[in-house]
């Protein structure tokens, strides 16, 4: 049911306010689903928000086109049933209608999804929050739209870690871990320091973060809970810590420990902080993530002569490192796609350059999937249809991604640099 | 540490599922997003007075000392011999190239060769504290091959 669309270039920046990163999506995928959206009844700027966040929320999947608002035909209902046939006309897939109920202390927000070519309403939902959370409702909303139109989990609900560099005019450095929502709105510092902050992660579960801090003077990781601020250095240990992964069930970290003056991998239990040393090998051993079952993690070693990606099964009893990278001399810093079908990391190209590549199971080779020249820190969304990573930019550091689907977007800083983008959990 | 605490509502999450001519029937809430922001202020280690600053450099994805480092690093350890209470901190960095953690176990290889030659040469381990900021703290900012050089490095101070 998708049609055939020209690519396209759109600059949402205008729409969203000060002091945010910035969404550009610069190519659509070439098979949308075609979506009218009336704008929504009830409080006018209520609307006109939810509207252009949706919209956003929308169009950076790659798979949708939302019908430009001056085209938008009016609704008719006769007999209460939906007149469909204008807006097969119109060439629309869907059509979503809703309505606005602002209360002093709440937001409702109803609304219907019409399958224009079943001419069958196929979804009625209601979301609800205090005023302050529009944002939030337009992302929930959002989600419900792209699960009943695609069958597949929405993201526009789940948030971004990142890290955030700003030089002041001695060229001494801040350094922020910074929160978005998943496009780069609503930005909120979780840390300042003086000290560099590098390798963010999120608990399973989306409320707490581990990162690793150099405010000891010495790389550690720390453990901080979003909503309270409280923070913990996970191990007291007198020596380099770094690399937090989170197990799945929120149970464990996997770390870099250089108790020996060398980075090898162990796994800490959360509980009571006990630690099992997974690697013992003279080369360099770090980068650990687990698979999203959390039996498995990746690391990158470099055991035969350059960075290369290896994989421990942890249901073996002292299992054995197994080499999963095998083309070109760099490759690090990987992670599963959700349905371990494949994974994703950083690949050294021949020429020098750095990109993101996509190994599955299933092929003998590898893909690249970006083209700028220092791409580094892959992220996949949890419904593995989007990636967030790094790019460099005439010296500056900025977020970019794109779809599987084709879309592609940037996320450049509102002030300084923003690098080692982290994509949250479902959260909700 | 200057903390500001809020107060974390419960989340509340509510949804039902029903399958009413094929029409799906959902009713959620929002999560609260409570978000306390934490600043910390580091001390800035105090430089001693060490006549002991060194740096030595290495090459691309190299840990291995080159001639010239080995020159420079018999300074050093000629210089904590002679002055049996200096305690160096032997601080690897890399160049922005590869990734920011395997770049931090590499600068900690290079500050571990770098301890490794001191140590040879007689100078006691519990002298020495070796550490790694990766690509974290560049000398130079470019993004050629002069600046990479320059951040190859490892500061002895």
């Amino acid at each position: 049911m998708k049609k055939n669309f020209l690519l396209f270039t759109l600059l949402i920046a205008p729409m969203l306010s000060y002091g945010e990163l910035f969404l550009e999506v610069t190519k659509g995928s070439e098979e949308q689903y075609r979506v009218a959206m009336i704008p929504f009844e009830g409080n006018a700027r209520v609307s006109k928000q939810l509207n252009n966040i949706m919209r956003n929320d929308l169009i950076r999947t790659g798979e949708f086109s939302i019908l430009d608002e001056e085209l938008l035909l009016p609704v008719k209902i006769i007999d209460d049933e939906l007149i469909y046939s204008d807006w097969k006309l119109l060439g629309m897939d869907y059509l979503v209608t809703g309505t606005i109920i602002k209360a002093n202390n709440s937001i409702d927000i109803n609304y219907e999804i019409y399958d224009v070519h079943k001419k069958r309403k196929v979804r009625s939902s209601k979301v609800f929050g205090i005023p302050n959370q529009i944002r939030q409702l337009a992302h929930y909303t959002s989600d419900g739209i792209y699960e009943s139109i695609t069958g597949i989990k929405g993201i526009a609900a789940t948030r971004l870690l990142y890290v955030n560099e700003i030089k002041d005019s001695q060229r001494i450095s801040t350094y922020k871990l910074m929160l978005a929502d998943s496009d780069g709105a609503n930005e909120k510092t979780l840390l300042s320091s003086s000290e560099p902050i590098i390798s963010p992660s999120w608990s399973p579960d989306g409320k707490r973060v581990a990162y690793v801090s150099f405010e000891t003077g010495m790389a550690k990781v720390f453990i901080q809970e979003i909503a309270s601020g409280k923070r913990e250095a996970v191990l007291s240990k007198d020596t380099q810590i770094s690399s937090p992964s989170w197990s799945p069930d929120g149970k464990y970290l996997s770390l870099t420990l250089y108790q020996d003056g060398n980075a090898e991998i162990y796994i800490l239990r959360l509980r009571d902080r006990t630690l099992t040393r997974m690697t013992n090998q003279f080369a360099i051993d770090t980068e650990s993530t687990w698979s999203p079952k959390g039996n498995k993690i990746l690391f990158t070693s470099g055991r035969s002569g350059s960075p290369q990606i290896y994989e421990l099964d942890l249901r073996k009893l002292n299992p054995k490192a197994k080499r999963v990278s095998f083309e070109g001399t760099y490759n690090a810093k990987a992670s599963y796609l959700p349905n371990e079908e494949g994974i994703i990391f950083v690949h050294r190209s021949g020429n020098g350059l750095f990109h993101i590549a996509l190994k599955y199971k299933r092929e003998n080779f590898i893909r690249i999937l970006t083209e700028a020249k220092m791409d580094e820190s892959p992220s996949v969304a949890p419904n593995g249809n989007m990636v967030i990573y790094g790019i460099k930019e005439e010296n500056l550091s900025l977020l970019a991604g794109f779809s599987l689907s084709g879309a592609k977007f940037k996320l450049p800083a509102s002030k300084g640099e923003v690098r080692e983008p982290a994509w949250s959990n479902f959260l909700r | 540490m200057n903390k500001s605490i809020n107060t974390f509502f419960a989340l509340s999450l509510m949804l039902i599922f029903s399958a009413c001519s094929s029409v799906q029937i959902t009713e959620e809430a929002v999560s609260d997003q409570s978000v306390a922001g934490v600043s910390i202020t580091s001390k800035s280690t105090a430089t001693q007075a060490v006549l002991a600053n060194a740096v030595v450099y290495f090459d691309y994805d190299q840990f291995n000392l080159t001639s010239k480092s080995i020159q420079a690093l018999k300074g050093v350890s000629d210089l904590m011999k002679r002055n049996q209470k200096i305690t160096i901190s032997v601080e690897g960095h890399a160049d922005e190239r590869g990734t920011r953690e395997y770049n931090l176990a590499l600068g900690q290889r290079r500050a571990e060769s770098v301890a490794n030659y001191l140590i040879a040469n007689g100078v006691k381990r519990n002298r020495l504290i070796t550490k790694s900021y990766g690509e974290e703290r560049p000398l130079s900012l470019g993004s050629n091959d002069t600046a990479w050089s320059k951040n190859r490095r490892v500061e002895i101070k």
